[in-house]
């Protein structure tokens, strides 16, 4: 069976490319606009990989891992965070919100399906 | 004419090997243990190379007496080099004897080329081959041959490893350990392994389950296993490998061993790299051998290391980073030594690259006077460009008094050398001196890469040589002495020196018995140089011994005697703008600190009014600068101190000092000045700021004015004064300390 991944970020086209990338891949995907979208989407069923921006509108990403982790279902789902080169900070808050992952943007499909077969074979 | 030229340089060139060849002769002496060390067998090749050098251009130079007694030296050198002849003490100490008597002929030609040497050195030369014949071949006694030794240098091939077990095959091997919470985090460690056989083929994985408890204590959300694993893969990095279990890098013990096959190729990219950087560490993570991440883990456990060192024993060496990166597995030993190799080449390059160019001191000398003339006609066309209030012109000047000032500061750099090289020299006065005196005394060196102006060093030499053998003859005590009073029975002299606020300090020290007060004190009143009802600090009482007459053996037996007045140590340091001034702890040991200027030459000044006189204090001794306000002037009239913001300052009117006529200025002003740890001010009426000066030193007729150093010539061609701050400050806190005797 194929492993699910969601990708949750504001922008449309970035979610479609990697959306692209994983499907090709052999992966399940599905997608969240934003932290408030995405914790609407999952309702219990299995998801083997978290992708998530940072900045995006109505919930952060940072405040969406710290709500995802406490979800029983998701409190060992991997997160990859995608930060930017000047986010270190942020990069910082996520690590302690339960995102162990990163990937800088901008990035390559090729580099996203890297990262994510790192933490989860297809 | 030519001739003469190429001669000066056999001269200055044999000194310089003959130098190079008593350092490695005492660095054999000093570790004699194991002659095949590769440190010794470099060492033996140097002093080889230097007395076949020197034999070969004195034979072009015809300098046959020279050429005769160099050729035996070196055949028993290149014996020695062979193995054919070990390697003692009593072999060092004759080619130091040797090396000694080639600088004697040397120094003779250089007196006089056609010179023949005189009967005593001719007796010498006699006696040191005499005692070759010993060592040269066919001589009874000599130890048989010792081949091998260099079959033995050859690199030996290492197939076992520290940690991590043995890597002989193709195959890399990866050690890893994860964390407990890497699961908690939310990765499969599983994931990375299949992963990284992407990337290659795994060949082998063993499963530690060590770590794992007995059920009732596991806990099924923690990971206890480790994985070590050897993987094939063709064009895979170190860094490649690190970055698939990049993100489990926080949660792991991550070690990765190159394949046997690879050691050779890093061994090679450490050789080929360029020597920009030579730092060990860098090495290593430029030829893809370590990762940057584990550079930063190794440096990290080297300053845990270094501060728990220091906590238990300060004597204690900090780890070696080549140490850690073996010890922790990071890097074969062989990388570290080939790393180690390159670094050495590399600075050895660097340090002949520094030796390039060699120049006329007068040249030099020639330079620096017109640089000094330039400053002095910048400063004029400064001041008249400021009179025109012409923006355009106004901003050209400035620039080229920019341009003036670093054109000062580098060929004020030209002159400036290290003083290493002076204290190298003290090496071989300590072993002969220790010899001498049948003391055992070694000699430690401290900031040999200070720099300092070329003609101070020069004349350092000699107060510094009285002072060590001082120290060493009066200052350090005999072994028995030492060993009851706890300390160890080999006794030490310091050398050190720094910079400090615009001077440089030059510290000789021993751990010694340090000076008597008392009895310095009873010398000095029998002698009448103190009164018996004054009262005198330490550092005052210390100073005594600097005083014209005061060393006679018996009087302080601790550091005195031999007839080396100590009173003439300091009019040298004086004679160079300097002051000298004595640590003592009674039982630890006596410093004498030297404090001289930066530079001879030129300074950067502040200069001040007083009246229609101007005065220039060296920039570097000025603390701050306060307003003397009305209320201020009324109570300080009488009295000559002021309350610097709740410490005593005592001052000097410079207008009293040097009685400048005229009115007091409506303003007044007080520059505080320091100096040696000792504040005072200067009350002066005007500020005029930041100035660069020439110092063109006084005539003989004024070499007894007090408060006055120099003269200089300003912009606008008048002569200003340069002050003494030393002499002031010890002139306004004397006044101060003498009123507060009288109560006043």
């Amino acid at each position: 069976m194929a492993k699910t991944v969601m990708i949750v970020d504001d922008s449309a086209s970035l979610r479609q490319v990697v959306g692209i990338a994983l499907r090709s891949a052999g992966y399940d995907v599905i997608e969240g606009c934003d932290g408030k979208d995405a914790l609407s989407k999952l309702t219990g069923q299995k998801v083997h990989l978290v992708i998530s921006d940072v900045n995006m509108p109505n919930m952060d990403g940072i405040t969406f891992v710290k709500n995802l982790k406490q979800i029983p279902a998701y409190k060992f789902t991997p997160v990859i965070m995608l930060t930017t080169e000047s986010q270190e900070g942020k990069k910082q808050e996520g690590q302690s919100a339960g995102a162990k992952a990163w990937v800088v943007k901008p990035f390559q499909p090729a580099q996203m399906l890297a990262a994510v077969s790192k933490l989860v074979m297809p | 004419m030519e001739f003469d030229q190429a001669l000066q340089t056999f001269i200055m060139e044999s000194r310089e090997l003959l130098e190079a060849m008593e350092e490695s002769l005492l660095g054999l002496e000093s570790s004699p243990d194991d002659p095949d060390s590769p440190d010794n067998r470099d060492a033996i090749g140097a002093i080889f190379r230097s007395a076949h050098t020197i034999k070969g251009s004195g034979g072009l130079f015809g300098l046959d007496g020279i050429v005769a007694f160099t050729h035996v030296v070196e055949n028993v050198l290149d014996r020695v080099r062979g193995g054919e002849v070990p390697v003692d003490g009593d072999l060092v100490a004759l080619l130091l004897s040797c090396r000694d008597h080639i600088g004697m002929l040397v120094e003779q030609i250089a007196v006089d080329a056609a010179a023949q040497p005189d009967k005593e050195t001719e007796a010498t030369g006699i006696m040191l081959l005499n005692q070759l014949k010993a060592y040269q071949a066919g001589a009874k006694g000599t130890a048989p041959a010792v081949t091998g030794a260099r079959v033995q240098s050859q690199a030996p091939v290492i197939t076992t490893l520290p940690s991590g077990g043995t890597v002989e095959s193709d195959n890399w091997h990866i050690s890893l350990r994860f964390s407990h919470d890497v699961l908690r985090n939310g990765m499969d460690p599983l994931a990375f392994i299949r992963y990284l056989d992407n990337m290659g083929k795994i060949v082998h994985v063993v499963t530690l389950p060590d770590a794992m408890p007995l059920v009732p204590d596991m806990d099924p959300e923690s990971c206890y296993l480790g994985f070590e694993i050897d993987f094939h893969g063709d064009n895979v990095g170190k860094a490649t490998i690190e970055g698939v279990f990049e993100f489990v890098r926080d949660d792991c013990t991550l070690r990765i061993l190159p394949p046997h096959s690879r050691i050779e190729e890093y061994i090679q990219l450490i050789n080929e790299l360029s020597e920009d950087k030579i730092r060990l560490g860098d090495l290593l993570v430029n030829s893809g051998s370590l990762t940057r991440k584990e550079l930063d883990e190794a440096l990290c456990l080297q300053a845990l290391s270094a501060e728990s060192c220091r906590e238990k024993s300060p004597t204690q060496d900090i780890c070696q980073l080549g140490e850690i990166l073996v010890k922790q597995g990071m890097v074969q030993p062989e990388l570290v030594d080939a790393a180690l190799g390159k670094q050495k080449v590399a600075k050895e390059n660097k340090v002949q690259e520094s030796k390039l160019i060699r120049i006329q001191a007068d040249k030099l000398d020639q330079l620096i006077n017109l640089v000094g003339e330039m400053v002095i006609a910048g400063a004029a066309t400064s001041l008249l460009a400021q009179r025109t209030r012409d923006p355009a012109l106004h901003e050209a000047t400035s620039t080229l008094s920019r341009l003036v000032e670093e054109i000062r500061d580098s060929a004020l750099q030209l002159r400036m050398v290290q003083i290493g090289e002076t204290f190298s020299r003290f090496n071989r006065v300590v072993r002969d001196v220790s010899k001498e005196i049948g003391k055992e005394i070694g000699l430690s060196i401290g900031g040999a890469e200070t720099e300092l102006d070329k003609s101070v060093v020069e004349k350092i030499g000699d107060p510094l040589m009285h002072l060590v053998r001082n120290s060493m003859d009066h200052g350090i005590e005999k072994a028995e002495i030492r060993r009851q009073r706890g300390k160890p029975a080999k006794g030490t002299v310091h050398l050190n020196a720094y910079h400090e606020s615009g001077s440089i300090v030059v510290e000789v020290g021993d751990d010694g018995g340090g000076l008597n007060r008392d009895r310095i004190l009873a010398k000095a009143l029998e002698k009448g140089l103190v009164t018996a009802n004054q009262t005198l600090s330490d550092q005052d009482v210390y100073g005594l011994i600097f005083e014209a007459g005061f060393s006679t053996a018996e009087a302080v037996t601790n550091l005195s005697g031999r007839g080396v007045g100590m009173d003439v140590v300091r009019r040298n340091i004086e004679a160079l703008r300097g002051t000298v001034e004595i640590d003592s702890r009674e039982g630890a040991g006596a410093t004498v600190r030297i404090r001289l200027p930066l530079t001879l030459a030129i300074i950067d000044g502040f200069l001040l009014g007083v009246g229609s006189a101007s005065y220039v204090v060296p920039l570097d001794m000025v603390m701050e600068c306060i307003e003397l306000d009305d209320a201020e002037r009324q109570e300080t009239r009488e009295s000559n101190y002021i309350n610097l913001r709740g410490t005593v300052l005592p001052f000097i009117r410079l207008r009293d000092q040097f009685r400048e006529l005229g009115k007091a200025g409506r303003r007044e002003n007080i520059v505080v000045v320091q100096y040696a740890g000792q504040k005072a001010g200067l009350v002066v009426d005007e500020l005029m700021g930041e100035f660069q000066t020439v110092i063109k030193p006084l005539g003989k007729l004024f070499g007894n004015l007090k408060g006055v150093s120099g003269s200089t010539i300003l912009g606008s061609g008048e002569v200003a004064l340069i002050l003494d701050v030393p002499a002031l400050i010890q002139r306004a806190v004397s006044k101060e300390a003498q009123l507060l005797a009288y109560g006043l």
